[in-house]
Formats: structure tokens, C-alpha cells, sequence
């Protein structure tokens, strides 16, 4: 009878069905995408640069590369970039400036705000130089430079090198000469003598700040502290933007759903003559509401399958359109979906359908 | 007679045109809401945003190269120095508008008794009243512009002459807590000052001590002078225009300059504070600029998806709803024919009882969708959600093209049956 019913109408059933269908979707895909905000955005955020930093402890001047390995490997959540930076003077045409020996590959995960003019370099002989040395030296791309210092024994070097980039960030690192750490360590004669590190860490603000008293409670010669600034300021915007979605979610849903249920409502009244009809023939009120549940129980049950995969597609859509990543699915969300497109189906049926087998049936169909 | 049709239908089926009504409703005032929402999400973002701190850094012009935090600043070369009475004209510029805070920084080396070690000491304004040029006045300060410190204790007042906030690091190195003195030697001065919070701001300055401007100029012996100003301001994101008139705003065209003069572009706000204070370089902190740009447009492009789908959706929802209601009206249709009456007047009567019901909806749904938008923007922001005229009419157009293309299928595929078999019940 309810495969009759349904096939018997199916124009109708069509437009129900769609109905059940968007609703679902809706469901699915919003949810989905609130599901994953924070993931998402929160990889955006790395843009702003470490969060979590690395200094000497106390009673030590440098970091060795053992104790940041051990550090790091104590930090939760998923590390995207670490960076070591040891810093040294030394003089180009007797002028002071600061060489930072660092690991290129490195820098451009944690800073990737840098705007480098020319080439990142690729060899230990090339360097990036910030914009005010440049400014003050008159150096560009290509130029080659003596850069001179002392090295841990005490005799003077005389190393050169070519400008491969200019390195502008509105900071303080416009002031220094980058290389390579390796390349640093060979010239001053010294090795492991890191003075920060720097990690970007994609996780949230407890998450880090346990990774930091973990590391600080047990590695020797390192504090771990966090960026407050970048870590906090991240909390707050990415919850205000899950806030954000979260609302706009239940807005929708709700009224999704009241749409459904009217579609479904107009549906099942159009058909008050054949309530009558049955009621004539004899069919008990229970049977008519059984039958008619089946037929919005199937309708929901298609439907919420059918919203699940477009709202599985739609949240996919949006995120490789935003953030060019795609999207973690929630397989719970299918059944819930399922569940909730049949129910509010059920339900915007059982209502005129009840007000319907109430009436008598003589006044049913004679129209009225 | 038209018009007594007209009623007659609407109050007839009174149950189902409200049923219409509601769900046009419905889907006008999330139409509303998500339009009004997705237009202001930017503003409101970039105003989250600002927590990040300043973007843009205001110095003297030919600045000691060399920060004496590493040792090696050049001795004895003059330091220059910005203007405090000139730092007002700040928020004189073109984009005053998006200034949201600054706050100026004067800089000196200087002994804490306890310990030889030398420490910088930083005076600033913290909650600073400034009466404008232009008859405005607005408070700012390092209390809105440093907003993630954890401060235990209190922040200072600017007229706090006594007090300083030491950096939490510099605190522990030496036992200070809140409530101690501390005696601060500069190389010409000295001053007692009381500790009245120490903060924690996970960067260098947990090494510093803040004091207030005043303290700051008088222990320094520099009346009058900043060394630097941060400024936290609303900015669009670059584009291809902002990016070349940063390299050199000279190689634009008269036409792009005025287009990039009159656009918040980071480096345009740059340029015009760097024309209102004298001997100034104001450069964007790119850490923060250029993220900030990032993050807005992809917050942008988010609600603009979702706003598509819940429009499809409340969209699919009215069609629906008035194409069962046409349907239904087959027997009414059937009977208007079999007594003579033209297609057209038919499908004018009924367009006519939809687009009535229709616009009762959509008045109704708008205010009620001007509500959900405050609704949102009081619980995730905390502010207002701007009202955006333009969206009545895009609410407008959608619904009738809604309602247009719900109906008018259902009314032709009934008109084209026969009246006979259509009053019969077939």
C-alpha cells in the first residue's frame, strides 16, 4: 500500500522528498564544516608565526640540539615547523651587525609572513639579509660581502658571502643576516649552541601550555614558553568564529526543518479525501496513521541518505574553496542525520494526518 | 470582481495562504539574517582580529639601526626622537575612522638597585585621554593595545607617577612582588617606584619595566619625545595594487594612487601617518598585517558559502510549498475554465493570491530575520550587526523569482489539462 501510495503520486512524493533531501543536506554539511572549524582555521593561524618558543634555562646560555629533540618530541598536537636561531655579531666594513645561523626550510614554516625579495638561499654561502642592512650597507640581490667576527677560540675570521634575498617583515629581523646554522657553527668553531628555538605548534592554548610544563619539567637547560600573544589572541578568534557558525547553524536548522515539516504538512492535508475514503471503506484510525507514517518514515529515511551524501559533498566544496584542504568526515553524523530527517518527517505528518482520521469521514468527502 | 476573487480566495483557504505566509517568512528572514551577517562578518572579524596587537610601527625616520638589546647599537650616534604633541594628528588622517587604538613607547636603559644587570624601562600611556583637533576625544593606551597580558595585580593609571608594572621574568629573576618598591637608577636619575602589577606576556617585554610616559621622559631626562608608536588599525586585505604601491606609491597612476589613497589598504594608513608626524617612518608589522589579511578573507568566503546553501535551501522549501498549493487548486482551476475563463486572467489570479501572501511573508520575514542577525551578533560578538539597506532588496528579488518559479510550472501543467477530467477527479 505505501509503495502503491508513493508510486502512484510521484511528482508529489518528488517534491517532498527534495524537501527532506535539502533539509538533510543542510544537517549534514553545516555541521560538518562547524566540526572542522577549528582544524581548518587554526592552520590559517599559523600564519602568524610560532607559538611556542624555546630559551635557555636559568643556570645555561645555549640550547644543545639533544635537548630540543627531546623537547619537541613532548609537545602534543600536531607541530607544523621548528626553527633553531643562534645569534652572533661580527662586523661587515667595521660596522656591528648581528648574524643569525638558522635552517631556511625551517623559517618558512614558522615565519611565513617573510617577504623576501630575490631567492631563499640554497647554499651555505648565501645569505638573507634584512631591509635595513640592506638600507644601511647598500647591499642587493648579488652583491657579495666580507663579514668578519671572532670565533669561540679568539681569532679573528674573514668569510664571503653573496646576498641571494632581502628579507622585510616590519620587525626586528630586518636587522640581521640569516645562514645557515651549519654554516655559523663552522665560522665561530663551535657547535650546539642554539639560542631560541622556535615552534609552531597547531594546537590549542591548554594544549600548549601542558607541552610547555612538561618540557620544562622534564628537559634539562630549556624553558618552554609560550607566545602569548599569538597563542591567546588565536583562542579567542577562533572560538568567537566556531561561535559564530555554531549559531548560524541552529538559525538554519530550525528553519529548515519548520520548512520541511509545512512542504510535509501540505503534503499529507491534499490528501485529506483519501483519509475519508479509507475511514468509509472501514479502516481503523491506527491503520490510516500507520500508513501514513510508513510513507513519511520512507520518505525521511531517503531523503536524510541522500542529504547526508550532498551535505558530505557541499562541506567538502567549501573547504577545498577556503582553505584548499580537504575535509574530515564524522561518521556519526550519517546516522543522526538518518535519525532526525525521520523524525521531523514523522512528525509533520502525524499531525495532519491525526486531525484528519478524526473527522468524520462523510464531511471529508463531501469537501469541506 | 477581480479583486473580490482575489479575496475571496485569500480568506477562503485562510489555513493554508498563512501556511505559505510562514514559510515565506521563514525563508525571508534567513535570507535576511545570513545576508546581513555574511556583510558585516568581515568588519567584525577584523575587529576580533585586534587582538593580535598593533599592525603598524611608527618610528623616526633614520632610526639607530641596531636595537642596544643586543649590545652592539652604535654608541654615542644621536637618537631621534617623534614628537608626543604631534601623535593626536594620528587620528586626523584620512582612515582616522579605522584607527582603533595606538599607544606611543619611550625607551631607556636603566638599574634596578637589587641587581647590576642592566634592564630596559618602557613608558607609555596606558588608558591616555586625548581631546583632538577636531573637537573628538578618545582614550587609548598600552591596556587596549597589549590586551593579552596576564596581569596579576593591577595595570597602571596614567597618573600613576610612582608605580611601574615589572615584567613577570625580570619579577621572578629578583623576588619582586606586587606591592614592593624598587629603586630604578638611570644614568642621570633615580626614582623609588611601587610595584603595582607584574605581567606575563610571553615575549621579551616580560624582561621590562613599564612606567607610565611621564616617569618614563622625566627618568630619561627626553621632556616631550617618543621613540616609537604602535598602531592597531583596520585594514583591507592587500591586492595586487597595495602590494606595488608599497614598493613605491610614486609608480602609480593618478587614478590607482587616488584609488589606493582612498582605500584602508595597510600600506596606504602607513603612508598617511607618516604625512601627519614630522620626520616619521610608518611601516606595516607584516606578522601581523599580512595574517590578518588571510584569515579575514577566508572568514569572508566561509559565510559566503554558507549563506548560498541555506538561501538554496529556503529557497527550495517556499517553491515547494507553493507549487502542492497550486496543484491542489486543480478542481478551482478546472472549474474557472469550464465557465469560460481565459488562461491568462487564471494564471494572473493566482500569481496575484501568491504574491500577496508573498510579500505579507517577506515584510514579516525580514524584521523577523533582523532579529536572528542581532541575535548572532550579541552572543558571538558582542556587538551590533550593521544593517545593510541593500539587502531588502536582494531579499526582494529572491523571493519573487522564488515564488515565480514554484508557481508558474504548476499553473502552466494545469492549465493545459482538460477541464472536464479535471472536475471529474482524474
Amino acid at each position: 500500500m505505501i509503495t502503491g501510495s508513493l508510486l502512484r503520486r510521484r511528482s508529489r512524493m518528488f517534491v517532498a522528498l527534495l524537501a527532506v533531501a535539502v533539509g538533510a543536506t543542510i544537517l549534514s554539511g553545516l555541521v560538518t564544516i562547524y566540526y572542522d572549524i577549528p582544524r581548518q582555521m587554526g592552520k590559517e593561524f599559523r600564519a602568524y608565526g610560532a607559538n611556542l618558543i624555546f630559551v635557555p634555562s636559568q643556570n645555561g646560555s645555549t640550547i644543545s640540539r639533544i635537548a630540543v629533540e627531546n623537547a619537541s618530541a613532548l609537545i602534543h598536537g600536531n607541530m607544523l615547523g621548528i626553527t633553531p636561531y643562534r645569534y652572533e655579531s661580527g662586523k661587515i666594513n667595521e660596522q656591528p651587525f648581528m648574524a643569525a645561523g638558522t635552517d631556511m626550510e625551517g623559517v618558512k614554516k614558522t615565519s611565513p609572513y617573510w617577504f623576501v625579495t630575490g631567492e631563499w638561499p640554497t647554499d651555505d654561502k648565501s645569505v638573507l639579509i634584512g631591509q635595513k642592512v640592506a638600507d644601511l650597507i647598500r647591499l642587493s640581490t648579488g652583491s657579495v660581502f666580507t663579514f668578519s667576527g671572532t670565533d669561540s677560540a679568539g681569532t679573528t675570521f674573514n668569510r664571503d658571502y653573496t646576498v641571494s634575498g632581502i628579507v622585510q617583515t616590519g620587525g626586528s629581523e630586518e636587522e640581521f643576516i640569516f645562514m645557515s646554522i651549519d654554516e655559523l657553527d663552522n665560522a665561530m668553531g663551535t657547535s650546539n649552541e642554539i639560542d631560541v628555538v622556535e615552534c609552531s605548534v597547531s594546537a590549542g592554548e591548554a594544549e600548549l601550555q601542558n607541552s610547555a610544563d612538561q618540557i620544562n619539567e622534564s628537559v634539562d637547560g630549556i624553558t618552554a614558553r609560550i607566545v602569548r600573544r599569538v597563542a591567546e589572541s588565536e583562542g579567542t578568534v577562533l572560538t568567537k568564529l566556531q561561535a559564530l557558525v555554531y549559531l548560524v547553524t541552529v538559525v538554519v536548522l530550525l528553519l529548515t526543518m519548520i520548512c520541511v515539516a509545512t512542504t510535509m504538512m501540505a503534503v499529507v492535508i491534499e490528501r485529506r479525501r483519501e483519509i475519508g475514503l479509507k475511514k468509509a471503506l472501514g479502516a481503523s484510525n491506527k491503520s490510516i496513521i500507520a500508513d501514513f507514517l510508513g510513507e513519511g518514515i520512507f520518505l525521511g529515511g531517503c531523503g536524510g541518505l541522500l542529504g547526508s551524501a550532498l551535505g558530505f559533498a557541499f562541506a567538502q566544496a567549501v573547504s577545498m574553496n577556503v582553505f584548499g584542504r580537504s575535509i574530515s568526515i564524522q561518521p556519526l553524523l550519517i546516522p543522526i542525520t538518518f535519525v532526525v530527517s525521520v523524525a521531523v518527517t514523522g512528525i509533520a505528518c502525524m499531525i495532519p494526518v491525526k486531525n484528519a482520521a478524526d473527522v468524520d469521514p462523510a464531511i471529508v468527502l463531501r469537501g469541506e | 470582481m477581480f479583486w473580490r476573487m482575489v479575496k475571496g480566495a485569500l480568506f477562503r483557504q485562510k489555513g493554508k495562504m498563512l501556511m505559505i505566509a510562514v514559510t515565506i517568512a521563514l525563508g525571508a528572514s534567513l535570507a535576511t539574517a545570513m545576508l546581513n551577517v555574511m556583510l558585516d562578518v568581515g568588519d567584525k572579524v577584523n575587529q576580533e582580529l585586534k587582538t593580535y596587537g598593533a599592525n603598524i610601527n611608527v618610528v623616526p625616520k633614520e632610526t639607530a639601526l641596531l636595537d642596544d638589546l643586543y649590545g652592539v647599537g652604535e654608541a654615542g650616534a644621536p637618537i631621534k626622537y617623534l614628537k608626543e604633541s604631534e601623535l593626536g594628528n594620528i587620528k586626523t588622517i584620512f582612515w582616522a575612522f579605522n584607527i582603533v587604538d595606538f599607544a606611543p613607547y619611550l625607551e631607556t636603559n636603566a638599574r634596578l638597585k637589587l641587581s647590576d644587570n642592566e634592564i630596559k624601562l618602557v613608558g607609555t600611556w596606558f588608558n591616555h585621554h586625548l581631546d583632538l583637533p577636531t573637537g573628538e576625544a578618545l582614550n587609548t593606551g598600552a591596556i587596549n593595545m597589549k590586551n593579552w597580558w596576564d596581569v596579576s595585580g593591577d595595570w597602571l593609571s596614567d597618573d600613576d607617577a610612582g608605580y611601574a608594572m615589572i615584567g613577570s621574568l625580570l619579577a621572578a629573576q629578583n623576588n619582586i612582588s606586587v606591592d614592593d618598591v624598587v629603586l630604578i637608577e638611570t644614568p642621570t636619575r633615580a626614582k623609588e617606584l611601587t610595584v603595582k602589577g607584574i605581567f606575563n606576556s610571553g615575549s621579551d617585554e616580560d624582561e621590562q619595566i613599564y612606567v607610565t610616559l611621564a616617569t618614563a621622559q622625566d627618568l630619561s631626562g627626553q621632556a616631550g619625545v617618543v621613540n616609537r608608536v604602535e598602531v592597531s588599525a583596520l585594514t583591507t586585505p592587500d591586492n595586487e595594487l597595495s602590494r606595488r604601491a608599497a614598493q613605491n606609491p610614486k609608480s602609480l597612476s593618478i587614478k590607482e594612487w587616488e584609488t589606493w589613497y582612498c582605500t584602508a589598504y595597510v600600506s596606504a594608513i602607513c603612508y598617511q601617518i607618516s604625512e601627519v608626524i614630522t620626520d616619521s617612518v610608518a611601516k606595516p608589522i607584516r606578522q601581523v598585517a599580512e595574517s590578518e589579511g588571510e584569515i579575514l578573507n577566508k572568514t569572508q568566503l566561509l559565510m559566503l558559502l554558507i549563506t548560498i546553501l541555506s538561501l538554496v535551501g529556503s529557497a527550495l522549501g517556499i517553491s515547494n510549498l507553493v507549487t502542492a498549493n497550486v496543484m491542489e487548486r486543480s478542481r478551482e482551476i478546472g472549474l474557472l475554465k469550464a465557465i469560460g475563463a481565459d488562461n491568462a486572467p487564471v494564471s494572473f489570479l493566482i500569481l496575484t493570491e501568491i504574491f500577496i501572501t508573498g510579500i505579507v511573508g517577506g515584510v514579516g520575514g525580514y524584521f523577523m530575520g533582523l532579529g536572528f542577525a542581532q541575535i548572532i551578533g550579541q552572543s558571538v560578538f558582542g556587538a551590533a550587526i550593521n544593517i545593510k539597506p541593500m539587502v531588502i532588496p536582494l531579499v526582494a528579488v529572491l523571493l519573487s523569482i522564488v515564488i515565480l518559479v514554484g508557481s508558474i510550472p504548476s499553473i502552466r501543467l494545469l492549465l493545459s489539462l482538460r477541464p472536464a477530467e479535471v472536475l471529474h477527479g482524474r
